[in-house]
């Protein structure tokens, strides 16, 4: 297999080869081929334990990696670590400050280890991130007096203190109320609007959802699933089809399938389930808006549907698919796959653009 | 940075220009450690803890030379009470009254001058340096084992490492502060000494001039090559403290390590001269030998070596030389093991 990464045009931010991490023999992250390009918001999901924050460590050259490679900006992490984080703002896990300092101390201390000029000269900065974390009244307050919430937008400040390009925010809603989460999110929108690539390890998958336009989700250290999240999600649509009669819905299952042979290849798979009122009903994977052609296959084999109810794909509903379900080889995204024809993967290859769902 | 050469991985990502409010500063290696070690010492600053043990500090040099007043005006009192005639020297036996009585005044002028010595100049300098090896020790090593440990301890080292600075500038920015501590603490706390001492004298044993004779050239290039050799054991001592709070990412492991090791090592070489003073042979040479290598007797022998031009007294056997390759191969060894065990460790929780 061909170590070397092929080249890009220069909007990849984020780029792993091979990227793996073992602790003794728990392999946190394996293999992970992960692409971040210049301007996403990319959304990093995971179960606890999948790796998610094992992977930012090893982005930031916290942790060394087992095998294979972090490129960032183009840059390798084992060799130019401080030319990237010049370009990075970060908050990994819960941000930790200095406790006797004040939060603007604080912010002073990061200025000068940022690679900023010491003194007064980024003053007017540290007003700007205060401002923009609506922390400025409680500058001076000492740190270990903050709250988890004030504490949380001051490790957002702290990463925004450089006006980096690429933000890499590890569950940055923790400790946060919902109008701090609103916030948060509107904040990350803001960034984006400006250009900012943002890296976004989150729990809360409605978040992700509204905010990321790719995402990326670990599995017991593998990248499962890996793409734009439109696409993805349109890929994992539904059409729920309730047969008349139950004794016809597994004749149905099968014209469906025929059909899927015979050339209707938005048909991805049909089976056979219970719905909640316990009745026996066949889910067509498909995309939501096929339903009246699904009616029209089963009526030209004299089979009607007694309900036929579209399901549009939630980021939910993929994260449980792909966290629960045994690991298929198809779904192992390696160089293989990266190899592949984007649309066999649900893989972007870099410059395609992003979908956007913002 | 836009026209930073492209890696063999592709072609870098330019960077956009930030925002006219975000002012950098030049980003080689010795500007970023020079703008880490600001940072550290401002970290320093700021704390409650610097400013408990720079009152602790003051407070022992004070107290040390109060103490040292109330022997020296005792010995002082002793001498006034004694007629001068006691101070007759032997030549006077035959000599005319008038001036036996002179030089029996200034025989015990040069007594009670004598007796005063450790209040004032230039003893009070070598007394007060003295005093700062002694406390400065468990006040340095607590400060160097809590900046080190601390970042562990709280957390703050991730923060740290993922801002810009490489693990060895973030290590040579700690010892850096900690060295310019060192050099702030002899530069408030021997003058501290000083004054606190004249003031004293003047107190105790009034009447008495400070005599400015030995105030020359030579004696100040030695009183800072004095003060450069005391300042070097307490780094070596600080350096073993920044290590094994380093390897034990806990300000405990510093501060115990180093103050347990000052003490063993204490012990050891007063337990070897024992030993080897009990009788003679090789092995009664090589016991010794052994603590020529320590770092308390290398540091001893720097001191001793200069203190003798400072206010008398005989050198050491040891050379200059063989203490400074001593102490520098442990600084060597304690900095180059943090630095071996920084650079490779993960980061984690």
């Amino acid at each position: 297999m061909n170590d070397s990464l092929p080249l890009y045009d220069g909007t990849t931010v984020i780029n792993t080869n091979r990227l793996t991490k073992a602790f003794g023999n728990l392999v946190a992250v394996n293999d992970l081929h992960l692409q971040v390009m210049q301007g996403d918001v990319f959304g990093f999901l995971g179960p606890n334990g999948s790796g998610k924050t094992t992977t930012i460590r090893m982005l930031l050259g916290l942790i060394r990696p087992t095998a294979g490679r972090a490129i960032l900006f183009g840059m390798d992490n084992t060799y130019q670590l401080p030319a990237i984080l010049q370009r990075v703002g970060a908050i990994v896990e819960m941000p930790v400050f200095y406790p006797y300092l004040s939060g603007l101390d604080n912010l002073r201390v990061i200025t000068v280890n940022s690679g900023m000029v010491a003194g007064k000269a980024n003053d007017h900065r540290l007003e700007e991130v205060l401002e923009i974390v609506e922390l400025r009244n409680y500058a001076k307050l000492a740190y270990r007096k903050y709250s988890l919430g004030m504490k949380q937008r001051l490790g957002i400040a702290a990463a925004l203190l450089n006006d980096p390009e690429l933000v890499l925010l590890d569950e940055p809603t923790n400790g946060l109320d919902p109008s701090g989460m609103i916030e948060i999110r509107h904040l990350i929108q803001r960034l984006s609007s400006l250009g900012k690539t943002i890296f976004l390890s989150s729990h809360i998958l409605s978040e992700v959802q509204q905010v990321c336009n790719r995402v990326g989700i670990l599995r017991k250290g593998n990248l499962v699933k890996q793409g734009n999240v439109n696409e993805l999600l349109r890929a994992s649509e539904q059409i729920e089809v309730r047969m008349s009669r139950d004794d016809q819905t597994e004749y149905a299952q099968g014209v469906l399938r025929q059909a899927q042979q015979q050339g209707a290849d938005w048909i991805m798979d049909v089976t056979l389930e219970q719905n909640m009122r316990n009745q026996s009903v066949l889910m067509v994977n498909a995309p939501a808006f096929r339903s009246a052609e699904v009616n029209m296959l089963l009526a030209q084999n004299s089979l009607f549907a007694a309900e036929i109810h579209p399901r549009e794909g939630s980021l939910e509903e993929l994260y449980l698919q792909v966290t629960t379900s045994s690991p298929s080889a198809g779904e192992h995204v390696g160089m293989e796959a990266l190899a592949q024809a984007p649309g066999d993967t649900g893989i972007e290859t870099p410059g395609k653009g992003k979908g956007g769902n913002k | 940075m836009s026209g930073s050469p492209q890696t063999g991985q592709g072609v870098q990502v330019a960077a956009p220009a930030r925002r006219s409010t975000v002012i950098m500063g030049r980003q080689d290696f010795v500007s970023v450690l020079f703008r880490a070690i600001n940072a550290e010492l401002y970290k320093i600053r700021r704390r409650m803890m610097s400013k408990v043990l720079a009152i602790i500090g003051i407070l022992f040099i004070i107290a040390g030379f109060v103490i040292l007043s109330f022997t020296v005006a005792s010995q002082a009192a002793a001498i006034a009470q004694k007629p001068a005639t006691e101070f007759l020297p032997l030549s006077c036996i035959q000599a005319s009254k008038q001036s036996c009585a002179t030089q029996a005044d200034l025989a015990k002028q040069a007594a009670l001058q004598s007796a005063t010595a450790p209040l004032h100049l230039p003893n009070s300098f070598v007394n007060a340096v003295g005093m700062i090896n002694f406390i400065g020790l468990f006040l340095l090593v607590t400060l160097a084992g809590t900046i080190v440990g601390g970042e562990y301890h709280v957390g703050t080292i991730r923060l740290m490492l993922t801002k810009g600075p490489t693990r060895t500038q973030f290590l040579l920015a700690k010892a850096g502060a900690i060295l310019a501590c060192i050099a702030i603490t002899f530069l408030v706390l021997v003058p501290t000494g000083i004054i606190t001492g004249t003031v004293l004298m003047f107190i105790q044993a009034p009447g008495i001039a400070i005599n400015f004779s030995f105030l020359t050239g030579m004696w100040v290039l030695h009183a800072l090559l004095y003060l450069l050799a005391a300042i070097l054991g307490l780094f070596v001592y600080t350096m073993i403290a920044l290590c094994l709070s380093t390897l034990g990412k806990a300000t405990v492991a510093g501060v115990a390590g180093t103050i347990v090791w000052w003490i063993v090592e204490g012990a050891l070489a007063d337990a070897l001269g024992l030993l080897a003073s009990l009788g003679r042979g090789p092995l009664n040479d090589f016991l010794k030998a052994i603590p020529d290598y320590f770092i308390g007797n290398n540091i001893a022998t720097l001191l001793s070596n200069q203190s003798r031009y400072l206010e008398g007294g005989q050198p050491t056997t040891a050379s200059d030389l063989h203490a400074l390759l001593v102490l520098f191969f442990y600084l060597i060894v304690f900095i180059g093991l943090a630095w071996w065990v920084s650079e490779r460790r993960d980061i984690t929780n």
